[in-house]
This record gives C-alpha cells, structure tokens and sequence, in this order.
C-alpha cells in the first residue's frame, strides 16, 4: 500500500481531534477520535459488537447473492437484444428511481417484521443495480471481437457465451461492487427499524437512545470500515478475474 | 485455374456518395491477389462485401463451395479481434474450439502452424503483454489454424517492422505452398504486393473503378533476393504507374 494513502484519513482524523478539543462543537456530541478508537477496539475486543457485526455481513451478502442469481442472467437476457432491453427500460429506470427504504413498508407487509424483509429490500435495490450493469455491458460490449468470431463461424449462443459475457464482465463487475455496497446500507438502515434485536444498524440506533454517543460514533466507524474492507476486496478479485479491463 | 471468387457489377454508396461503381474482377483458386488503391477507394468494402459483413448496393458476387469454417478474415484492427480474456494459446485455438475439435487435433494444428511461423511467444500470456506486431503475428497465425481455402488480409504488416515484415511474408509464402488458399490482401505498400501477390488490383479513387489488374508469374516462394531483381521492378513500377493514373483520375 502506498503511504500517501494514509495522508488523508490522517488530515480527516487531525481536524476531527482540532474540532473536538478545542470546543468548535460540543465535546458530548462529537467525542475526540482517541476515546472514539478506544471505544471501537474495546467494543470489538470485549466482543460485545462481534454479533452484530457477523449478523450484518450475513444479512448483507444473502441480500447480495440473491440480487447476483436474480439480476446477472435477466441482466445478460435483456442485453443481449437491444429491443428486448429497451421494451423493458422504463420498469428498470421507473423501480430504480424509487428509494429502496420506500419499499421497505410494503416488504414488511409481504416478509414479515424478520430477516426475510430486510434482505428483501437490500436484495431489491441491488438486483437492478447488478441487471442494470449487466445488460449494458453486454449493450455496449465492442463488436469487433464479436464480428470476429461470427467470421469464424461462431454461432449467436457460442458468440453470446464465449464473447457478450467476457465483453460485459468489467461494466458487469461495477453494478456487482455498487450492489455489495448498496446491500450494507439498505440492510444497515433497516436493522435500525422495528423487528431488530441486533446488528450494527440496531446498535446505532440503541446507542443514540442512550446517549451513548462515543459508542454511537464507534459503531459508526466500524460499519464504514467493514464498507470500506468488502470494496477493497472486491476490488483486489475483479483485478484478478478480469485481468484484461483497461489494457 | 478454376475461378472461385467472381465478382460482377458490384457497387456501393456511402451516405448517397457513390464509393465502388460497377466493380467486377474474378479470382482464380489458390491466386494471392492484391489490392492496391488510394484511401477511401472501397478495398475494405470489398472485403467485408464479400464476407457478407456488409450488403452490396448492386451488383453480384459468388464464391463456390463456400464454407464458413473454410474462411478466415484478419482485420486491420488485430487489437480489437484479438480475445484478451484468453492467453496466446487459447486465442491461437479458439477457431477450432468453435468447431468442436478435439483437443489433441487442436495442439497437433497449433504445433504445426507454429513450425512455419517460427512462434516464439510464450503462449501462456495474454495479448495485452506482447507488442503490436507480436499481436498482429497472432492474429495471423488464429486466422490460419483451420487452414482456410480463403482468406482475406487487410493490412497485414502495417505493425511490424521491416525484418519482422520480410519473416511474415516468407510464412506466408510457405504456408500458401503447403495448403495453397486463395488470398485477398489490402495493403498500401506497393512492394509488399509485388513480393507475394500473383495478381495485383489497382483500384483509382472513389466512384472506384480498376485501373489495372497485373499479373505477376513469378513463381513461389519468392525469396528476398526476388526484392532486387529487374522482373520484381518491372513489375512494380508497372503497379506505380497504375496507381499514379488511379490517384489522379
């Protein structure tokens, strides 16, 4: 890793503590980063965050992989004809116009108050993110290659499987990372509704009610963190898988 | 010699501007032929006419006995045709993989192409690792793996340099000996069509038409020394002189 990563989490960090300790807002409100951090790695190394944290990133990736088998092969489908995905245009744009937490209600309405709501909203949001990519990956794919090998003889399925989805898979890669992240949100945001009793977004909200507001900024910290370290490894296995975007 | 190509009439407009104007010249099984003309002239249309990549505006062509799998097209853009997801080897294969061959007749293929081509490309990299001409070699040796009865280059060396030029041409030559396809080329360079076409095209500036078609009998292979002899410039300063009228028409 580079040290000028480091530079601005440190310059963020150095206003913070400036802010905080020389009263620019109210210390009860914005706690200084030492007892912030302390707060944070007594919180994970008492254990007592560790459940919600594992419940979160469950939450999080069955949301995940249920937009990935859902949204990947419609995404693939409707690219693959540009008068297929154009019929269905509009419902894509229309639904992903809507804020993913205005369906929430309504999910409850169909899931229940437990896990299957939240993963079902978190799920929602991402399928079109991920179908979205897809399909205009595919769209847009160059068809030089694709001429290539309808030249060799290729026929429309064997270009499809060995050219479209190649072609597709770095656009395809960015709604997959936007739908990872959006999975953690949404499913951060609705833990902190009714029907939780633990994860990051409940202890948020626990935290805030009690005015435990070190452990409010604490908790917050983490989540960004683990946002943080599940686009970072996605980033290194798409730099691995598709070796070949951008050369 | 049985004519396998024959193109009678064939005409074709861009945005109402009219690029080829009745175009009719046919190609005789196993010929090399040339196409020579200033830019813009069609030669590329023609190609992509007759692969069908494109529609004609009139005029007919045919080419007996055509198959698919017997044809292979290297296009001027090897970059983009070139599969960068799949290493040299599986790039060089993929013809064959489309055609479901077995994986011993594919390595018996490619061990063979490779002799001619004297390949010394590590075949486990990627295409994106090797230079422009290191590509463009590739790409000429994918488009020769199924051994195709016809196969169409457009600017075939314009990325390599001269010595690696003077190497493909020879593999060419060696390769045509040995499974004598007929071959269309589209290049600039007068002395590349001289070297290895047994019939060269000129083509004038667009409405196109042919300013001359010459013959060139002089037998293969056609070593480098073929380069300095007095038929070779007789030849060439014939195919000037017609592309000198084409370019001033």
């Amino acid at each position: 890793m580079k040290k000028s990563v480091l530079i601005g989490p440190a310059i963020v960090i150095l206003i913070w503590f400036l802010i905080s300790n020389l009263n620019i807002v109210d210390k009860f409100f914005l706690p200084d980063p030492i007892s912030t951090f302390k707060e944070l790695f007594s919180l994970i190394f008492n254990g007592t965050i560790l459940p919600d944290m594992v419940l979160t990133l469950e939450r999080t990736i069955s949301a995940f992989i249920i937009a990935l088998i859902i949204g990947l092969p419609l995404g693939l489908i409707l690219g693959s004809s540009r008068k297929l995905y154009e019929s269905f245009e509009f419902v894509i744009d229309f639904f992903r116009s809507i804020p993913a937490t205005a369906m929430f209600p309504l999910f409850l309405l169909i899931f229940g108050i437990e896990d299957k709501s939240k993963i079902g909203v978190a799920a929602f949001a991402s399928v079109l993110i991920i179908l979205f990519n897809t399909a205009y990956g595919v769209i847009h794919a160059k068809k030089s290659r694709a001429l290539a090998a309808k030249l060799m003889g290729a026929s429309k399925i064997q270009i499809f499987r060995f050219i479209y989805f190649w072609e597709s898979l770095p656009q395809t890669f960015i709604g997959l990372r936007s739908a990872l992240s959006m999975s953690l949100i949404i499913i951060v945001v609705t833990e902190m509704f009714i029907g939780t009793y633990a994860g990051l977004g409940r202890k948020i909200i626990d935290f805030q009610i009690t005015y435990n507001i070190t452990s409010l900024y604490a908790v917050i910290l983490l989540t960004g963190i683990l946002g943080y370290l599940i686009n970072f490894i996605f980033i290194y296995t798409e730099k691995k898988l598709i070796h070949w975007s951008g050369k | 010699m049985k004519s396998i190509i024959t193109i009678k009439n064939l005409k074709k407009n861009f945005n109402q501007k009219e690029v080829l104007q009745d175009i009719s010249f046919k190609i005789n099984e196993g010929d090399i032929v040339a196409l020579i003309g200033p830019n813009g002239c069609g030669k590329t249309t023609i190609l992509n006419i007759l692969s069908k990549l494109i529609e004609s505006d009139g005029g007919e062509f045919k080419i007996n006995d055509f198959k698919q799998h017997d044809f292979s097209y290297i296009f001027q853009s090897y970059r983009d045709s070139l599969l960068p997801w799949k290493n040299i080897h599986e790039n060089i294969a993929f013809p064959l993989k489309l055609q479901k061959k077995s994986n011993e007749e594919i390595e018996r293929t490619i061990s063979e192409i490779k002799q001619i081509f004297n390949l010394k490309i590590d075949l486990k990299r990627y295409p994106y690792e090797l230079s422009g001409g290191q590509q463009q070699t590739v790409s000429f040796i994918r488009a020769l793996i199924n051994k195709p009865k016809i196969l169409f280059i457009d600017e075939p060396f314009s990325a390599l340099d001269y010595e690696n030029n003077l190497l493909i041409r020879k593999c060419l030559q060696e390769y045509h000996l040995r499974y004598k396809p007929t071959v269309l080329i589209i290049t600039h360079n007068i002395e590349e069509a001289t070297h290895l076409a047994n019939k060269i095209v000129i083509f004038s500036r667009p409405p196109t038409k042919i300013i001359k078609i010459i013959p060139n009998k002089e037998p293969y292979p056609r070593p480098n020394s073929f380069l300095k002899s007095e038929g070779f410039n007789k030849i060439k300063d014939e195919v000037l002189d017609a592309f000198q009228i084409g370019v001033n028409l």
